[in-house]
């Protein structure tokens, strides 16, 4: 057994976490008015940067990869990274092609 | 050899440095993968035909969505305390804890039936279009992954061990990742 996050640590990260949730929500202008139009490029930002760094501290946290080597570690976070890029990428050519 | 015995896995090669079970970093990296390929399929279409995916999108409530990933993200807070509960040696709280995530689990699983009937209700099926072809097919994937993830988790309250605890809350944790990245995809960007 590794060193486990303890319950300080994950309350925290639960509290980060649902945070984020509804910054990304608030972000994403969910009145039916702005549902209307595009996200300002800020927002849209906003929201993939908030999925970004949910998904590291659940990484991190959650499955306790903080306890894992660097490499193992800088391996999922460049995954996820690529992961983040790809859907920006496909994001900004629907904003610049469509 | 004395720094491999130090690593959480001492014995499994390159896997020896991840906490938990190899085999279930193993099984996390390849969905990861494989969500990854779809997310950046889904990306790339509505890069073809924005107007369709964005019209499409608007039929969907991201306040549900939104309620969901906080329901998911609290189960995984509650999988992750059965895991220092276990780790602790105490089983009973373990237990209520797993309990705790099963039930938010169930609770996911609820408000995603209810979206799904809404939607079918509306005459809204895979066939519709690309983007509800997407929603169906990527939701209907990660819901296979939960409803997977809390057979694991019934399992190893019966069965309860640190080690099988451990590695069922690493597979419920995977369902968090996954949908953290899935629903701002689907129901926010626009």
């Amino acid at each position: 057994m590794t060193t486990l996050p303890g319950p300080r640590r994950l309350l925290i990260t639960w509290a980060s976490l649902m945070a984020l949730t509804l910054i990304s929500m608030a972000s994403a202008r969910l009145d039916p008015a702005a549902r209307a139009q595009a996200l300002p490029l800020w927002s849209a930002g906003l929201v993939l940067l908030a999925g970004g760094f949910k998904a590291h501290r659940v990484l991190m946290v959650y499955l306790n990869l903080r306890a894992a080597g660097s490499a193992w570690r800088g391996a999922f976070v460049g995954l996820l990274a690529l992961t983040l890029t790809l859907i920006a990428g496909g994001y900004l050519a629907a904003r610049w092609l469509g | 050899m004395s720094n491999d015995r130090a690593l959480p896995n001492p014995g499994w090669g390159p896997l020896a440095a991840l906490p938990g079970n190899p085999l279930m970093w193993v099984l996390i990296l390849s969905e990861l993968l494989v969500f990854a390929a779809f997310f950046a399929l889904y990306a790339w279409q509505r890069a073809a035909d924005p107007a369709l995916f964005d019209a499409a999108q608007r039929q969907l409530d991201p306040l549900t969505g939104g309620l969901n990933t906080l329901v998911l993200l609290t189960s995984g807070l509650a999988a992750a305390l059965a895991v220092e509960a276990i780790a602790a040696g105490r089983r009973r709280r373990a237990r209520r804890w797993l309990g705790a995530a099963l039930g938010l689990g169930a609770v996911f699983c609820a408000v995603k039936g209810v979206e799904y009937a809404d939607k079918l209700g509306a005459g809204l099926t895979p066939e519709t279009n690309l983007f509800f072809g997407f929603y169906y097919g990527l939701t209907a994937f990660h819901f296979a992954h939960v409803l997977f993830g809390m057979a694991l988790l019934a399992l190893v309250t019966w069965r309860l061990s640190t080690a099988n605890v451990e590695t069922a809350a690493a597979f419920w944790h995977l369902v968090d990742l996954i949908w953290v990245l899935l629903y701002p995809l689907l129901y926010l960007l626009r």
